[in-house]
């Protein structure tokens, strides 16, 4: 690159990157032991050094779109290893956090997710108020609901039908703004790889993008960059549990979808059925995955957790928790407690729902294109 | 003194067991002196051995044949007694191990083929020691008639006020002169400093007021503003000082050496000596001669030399591509300190200056050196300068491209707080160009640590011009010494005036005159009081020195002085020229006039001199005459194929030690090489060399320390000198028909032990090649 580049630094960017928990990037006097201690930074231009020197002078426009800061899995090796205690794993932690703000619109829902203060508000408040209104005015939610043919029946109290009116179109919602938000992220990854030297690809073909992808999902599934890790190696463990869980649980929710409307085969179903069998191992995996990660967090007290990290553990663990609640009460026979886990239950995955563009949750969507694009870029 | 000698050989340390002792205690015993064995020498009962014969029998002059004298050097030291050791273990038997040179065989013993390399090394290292102690004196001590306890401090900034303050406390009498109307210097000056005390986060308010306000509790200390010194005459512990006010011109300021080509005549011819004198007063005219003591001037004992610095002043369009001259917001630290201690920082049209950059290397692609005098305070100033823009505007940006960050000491602390601004933006950098932009200014840098050239835009620009040394521009000191009122040859140090930097901070190239502060190199504050505390301790160590009558230093406490023998002098000046440290004036007939509390004892006079009439009581052209004349040099009449013999004189500051660490490694080399120390390669009298060669000597090598800009002689000149004078005998020696390399001069490091023996074997080698000297046995 012979142009020049003009300097203009953001000091409320720099803030905002502290207030995101990455407080300590100004301490960083660029020795760059943490792109040498990286296990899984690229031998061609590696991370963190450059984000660090790029977050300590407050250069939005070189972090925000560039995927590097993707392809940290936060191990902490380097936060660990640095001298002065400037914990770039940490720093980059937050430049994610703000890149997925960045990226998602409406930029409100990014604040008020990020927002410990609005939690009540938009994580509880609100989906209560839409189940509420929704189950009343349509009659499809039944505070003393009847028996069904096998028992108790969860949709004889909140319907599938207000479930799906409700959880279609938010599952809808999510895909429109991630991709609102992809559009712009993989032109502004592309044009920062030009502009940095990584790729030699002028032009960004999706097809290539594509099979990129195809030949990463392998690493992706078997959480191989994580398993690299060495400071956080038990992480990995407890990431694998919870991010396998949440592909079984995927599934099963497709598989009983087609069931409902494709087969008319209602629930509750056979503890029998294997589709079953994987909802129970995923169920009891995302609990002992989050306990897991909650364990491993409160254990690095090197290392800072930001509410980010926090709010996403919570809702995982809240998931998988109200979920097995909800059965455990219904094979008991315990209407109301169940009822109420349901709702519960339902109040969790309405925020998974709403607000996965928005939280650090939505690192699954671009940290996969990240490594999808860096596996494409045949990075220089 | 009537000298009853005594021999005494230790047989410890392998010694016993690698020579033939019995042999050994003949060489004494042929010359009829007694010799005493001990198989521990340096234990109490060797000792006891040693005192009870000095106690009974009178023993003063002793030799003792056993460790270097570099230790045990405590153990062996007997009150009024002359001592020499002969080093038998480092440099006899541990450095040349009997699987190497064989002893004799009973057959072999009186054959005329074999000999014994190692027994022959000990006994001409003997005879050397015993050759040696018939020759010298005990040293009395060097008393001056007047002599004054009194310490000069020039310059009443933050280090002179610091360094008087050190001196007051230890109860001495201190007087300050300062040329400005007020104390204080720079550090007056300034908006606020650098942090000189824990935790070394935050800048301080100026802490001068509270060491001038300290000065008045003193009634030991005197203070003159608006003066400075005419001339310094005299010696330490005897200086004679003429003060004056600036600007001032009386007849006691100090005279010039006439310039080297005034001391010809039209036709290139040197004048001589009275021709040169009316010259130099002619063109001294209305000062008088240095040796014209001030009746009316004050006495000192020593001076502290705390005379500061100026700041930078870029010369022309030095720094026309950084904009400099010619963008007027483009500007010096010093100005922009001013402009910080006056008030708010502005541009030159008095517009807020949020955005400065601070560049500490002026670049040119020339190399990554940062402005000339710089250095860590000039990093440190940076820093603080970033703060001030901060401080005064919130929004305020300040960026500082360097190429060296230097951060000494616990000033880490400062950078790492400094770093934490979020205003404040660091990287390494190569700064290209300043170039005006609208109504501000870019200022564009290459390989950054932002990965590439980069741009920033600038309302300000602040180069991090270095302090220069008061020494650059006067002598300050103006010494009333015949090599002239200024430290010499500081041009090497940039103008200042260190004698070595590392090995002997605040010491000049003149006893009795101590640096401390900026004078020594560019440095803060917090190092300026520090270094202050360092030159006061060493003006008071030079004082009371002089009292005992001792050298101050490097040879700290050796009574020896060079003792001239006047009658045969031909004033040919060479001593008062040579002399590094400028300890000889002349009068008008040239006739050298010593200064002996300016003397440290190097003996380079004694080695200049062309009739050999310097010496030292324990050190003198016949003590080390006599040693050379007591080395056997065997010859065809002795054996068949005699061995070469080649002598090798060793500056002891360095080589010589290096030679013991060689032995101590059990590294060996040639036992045909004999090693005479000498006080520093500048003492070596060619005409030792001489006597060497005349004798029938193969060859002969000087050993001493690097020399040139980069030189670690303790004497600064001694192995220079002794090189012009190598030169100069190569062409004696091609007179006699003798081959130049047989005399040679290497140069050699304390550790650099483990080269020595290559270096000796590749010149015995050398030699054996050129054949022996046909001298030989004449």
């Amino acid at each position: 690159m012979t142009d020049k580049y003009l300097i203009e630094p953001d000091v409320n960017f720099i803030k905002e990157i502290v207030g995101l928990g990455g407080d300590s990037l100004k301490k960083c006097f660029q020795c760059a032991t943490c792109s040498v201690v990286c296990p899984i930074s690229p031998d061609t231009k590696p991370f963190p050094r450059k984000e660090m020197i790029a977050a300590s002078w407050g250069l939005k426009d070189r972090l925000v779109n560039n995927l590097d800061i993707w392809l940290c899995h936060h191990c902490g090796d380097c936060t660990t290893m640095c001298p002065r205690g400037a914990k770039p794993g940490e720093v980059l932690a937050a430049i994610r956090s703000y890149a997925i703000t960045d990226y998602a619109v409406p930029k409100a829902v990014g604040k008020w997710v990020n927002d410990p203060k609005m939690l009540p508000l938009i994580g509880f408040v609100v989906p209560v108020v839409i189940f509420l209104v929704l189950g009343l005015i349509t009659g499809l939610l039944d505070f003393s609901p009847p028996l069904g043919e096998h028992g108790i029946s969860h949709s004889m109290f909140f319907s599938s039908w207000l479930v799906d009116m409700i959880f279609v179109p938010l599952a809808g919602w999510v895909v429109v703004i991630f991709a609102m938000g992809l559009k712009r992220f993989i032109n502004d990854i592309h044009e920062n790889a030009v502009l940095e030297g990584k790729t030699n690809k002028k032009e960004l073909e999706f097809g290539g993008l594509i099979k990129g992808l195809l030949r990463v999902l392998p690493t992706i599934l078997k959480q191989d960059k994580f398993s690299e890790c060495s400071e956080n190696k038990d992480r990995d463990v407890a990431h694998w549990m919870v991010f396998l869980s949440f592909i079984g649980l995927f599934i099963v929710t497709n598989i009983f979808f087609i069931a409902l409307y494709g087969l008319q085969l209602h629930g509750p179903y056979s503890q029998l059925n294997p589709v079953k069998w994987l909802a129970n191992i995923s169920g009891v995996a995302l609990i002992i995955g989050s306990i897991l990660m909650i364990k491993n967090r409160l254990a690095k007290t090197d290392q800072t957790s930001s509410y980010q990290d926090w709010y996403l553990i919570g809702l995982v663990l809240g998931l998988g928790v109200t979920g097995m609640f909800t059965e455990m009460s219904r094979l008991a026979g315990m209407a109301g407690v169940t009822y109420f886990m349901y709702f519960i239950h339902l109040v969790f995955v309405f925020n998974l729902f709403a607000f996965l563009p928005f939280s650090k949750l939505a690192h699954i969507v671009y940290r996969t294109v990240a490594m999808a694009y860096n596996e494409y870029s045949e990075r220089q | 003194m009537d000298k009853k000698y005594g021999v005494y050989i230790c047989t410890g340390c392998g010694i016993g067991d690698a020579l033939e002792i019995e042999e050994l205690c003949e060489v004494p015993e042929e010359e009829g002196l007694p010799v005493k064995t001990h198989p521990f020498l340096c234990g109490t009962e060797g000792v006891e051995l040693i005192k009870k014969d000095i106690e009974e029998n009178g023993i003063n002059t002793l030799v003792i044949a056993a460790c270097s004298r570099r230790v045990n050097f405590d153990v062996f030291k007997f009150d009024g007694c002359i001592v020499d050791r002969v080093n038998l273990r480092e440099q006899v038997v541990w450095s040349h191990p009997r699987s190497e040179f064989p002893a004799l065989t009973e057959e072999q013993k009186d054959d005329e083929e074999h000999f014994d390399r190692l027994q022959m090394l000990a006994e001409d290292y003997l005879k050397m020691g015993m050759a040696k102690v018939e020759k010298v004196d005990l040293p009395e001590p060097y008393k001056l008639e007047t002599f004054s306890k009194r310490i000069l401090v020039i310059g009443g900034g933050i280090t002179g006020i610091s360094a008087a303050l050190d001196a007051a406390k230890t109860g001495y009498e201190v007087t300050i002169v300062e040329k400005e109307s007020s104390l204080g210097g720079y550090a007056a000056k300034v908006r606020k400093q650098l942090p000189i005390q824990d935790p070394y986060e935050n800048l301080i308010p100026p802490v001068i007021g509270a060491k001038i306000k300290e000065l008045e509790a003193y009634d030991n200390i005197s203070v003159k503003t608006d003066t400075i010194v005419a001339r310094i005459a005299g010696e330490p512990g005897d200086f004679t000082v003429t003060l004056k006010k600036p600007g001032e011109k009386i007849e006691y300021d100090v005279p010039y050496p006439l310039p080297e080509e005034m001391k010809f005549d039209e036709n290139g011819k040197e004048l001589d000596v009275e021709a040169q004198h009316k010259r130099y007063m002619e063109y001294n005219e209305g000062k008088l001669d240095i040796l014209q003591i001030d009746p009316d001037g004050e006495k000192f004992g020593a001076v502290v030399l705390a005379a500061g610095w100026r700041p930078y002043k870029p010369e022309g369009d030095e720094f026309a591509h950084l904009g400099y001259g010619e963008l007027p917001d483009v500007v010096t630290n010093h100005q922009f300190e001013e402009m910080a201690a006056k008030g708010k920082i502005t541009t030159s049209d008095g517009k807020e200056a949020k955005s400065v950059v601070f560049i500490q290397s002026p670049g040119k692609g020339e190399d990554d050196a940062d402005f000339k005098y710089g250095g860590s305070v000039t990093s440190m100033v940076a820093l603080k300068q970033a703060k001030y823009v901060c401080e005064d505007y919130e929004d305020g940006k300040a960026y500082i491209f360097y190429q060296h960050m230097r951060t000494p000491g616990l000033l880490e602390n400062f950078y790492i707080s400094l770093q934490e601004t979020e205003g404040i933006f660091l990287t390494k950098g190569e700064v290209i160009g300043v170039s005006k932009n609208g109504d501000g200014m870019i200022v564009e840098a290459d390989n950054t640590l932002l990965g590439e050239k980069v741009k920033v835009k600038a309302d300000m620009v602040v180069l991090a011009t270095g302090m220069v040394p008061a020494t650059v521009d006067d002598p300050v000191v103006n010494l009333a010494y015949r090599q002239g009122p200024a430290f010499r040859d500081i041009d090497l140090f940039e103008g200042y005036c260190d004698s070595n930097f590392i090995c002997f901070p605040y010491e000049t190239q003149r006893t009795g005159i101590y640096a401390a502060g900026a004078i020594r190199r560019s440095m803060t504050m917090e190092e300026s009081i520090e270094d202050a505390t360092g030159a006061t301790l060493k003006a008071i160590q030079c004082i009371e020195s002089v009292n005992r009558g001792v050298s101050v230093h490097p040879r700290s406490g050796d009574m020896t002085f060079p003792d001239f023998f006047m009658q045969r002098c031909t004033q040919c000046k060479r001593c008062t020229e040579e002399c590094p440290f400028g300890a000889l004036d002349d009068d008008e007939t040239g006739t050298p006039k010593p200064n002996m509390t300016r003397c440290r004892r190097c003996g380079t006079c004694m080695g200049a001199c062309p009739e050999r009439i310097i010496g030292f009581a324990d050190f003198n052209i016949d003590s080390v005459g006599s040693m050379v004349k007591a080395i056997g040099v065997p010859s065809e009449d002795d054996y068949d194929e005699p061995p070469f013999r080649i002598v090798g004189f060793v500056c002891e500051n360095d080589a010589y030690p290096a030679l013991d660490i060689a032995g101590l490694n059990r590294l060996s080399y040639s036992a045909d090489v004999r090693f005479i120390p000498i006080r520093c390669l500048g003492s070596m009298n060619v005409i030792w060399i001489k006597d060497a060669l005349a004798q029938g000597m193969d060859g002969a090598f000087l050993l001493g320390c690097k020399h040139g800009d980069d030189y670690q002689c303790h004497f600064v000149k001694g192995s220079e000198l002794a090189d012009v004078r190598m030169k100069k005998i190569g062409e004696a020696l091609v007179s006699l028909a003798l081959e130049e390399e047989r005399v040679a001069q290497f140069e050699v490091a304390i550790d650099d032990y483990d080269k020595l023996p290559k270096m000796i074997n590749d010149f015995v080698e050398m030699v054996e090649e050129l054949g022996p000297n046909p001298f030989k046995g004449l």
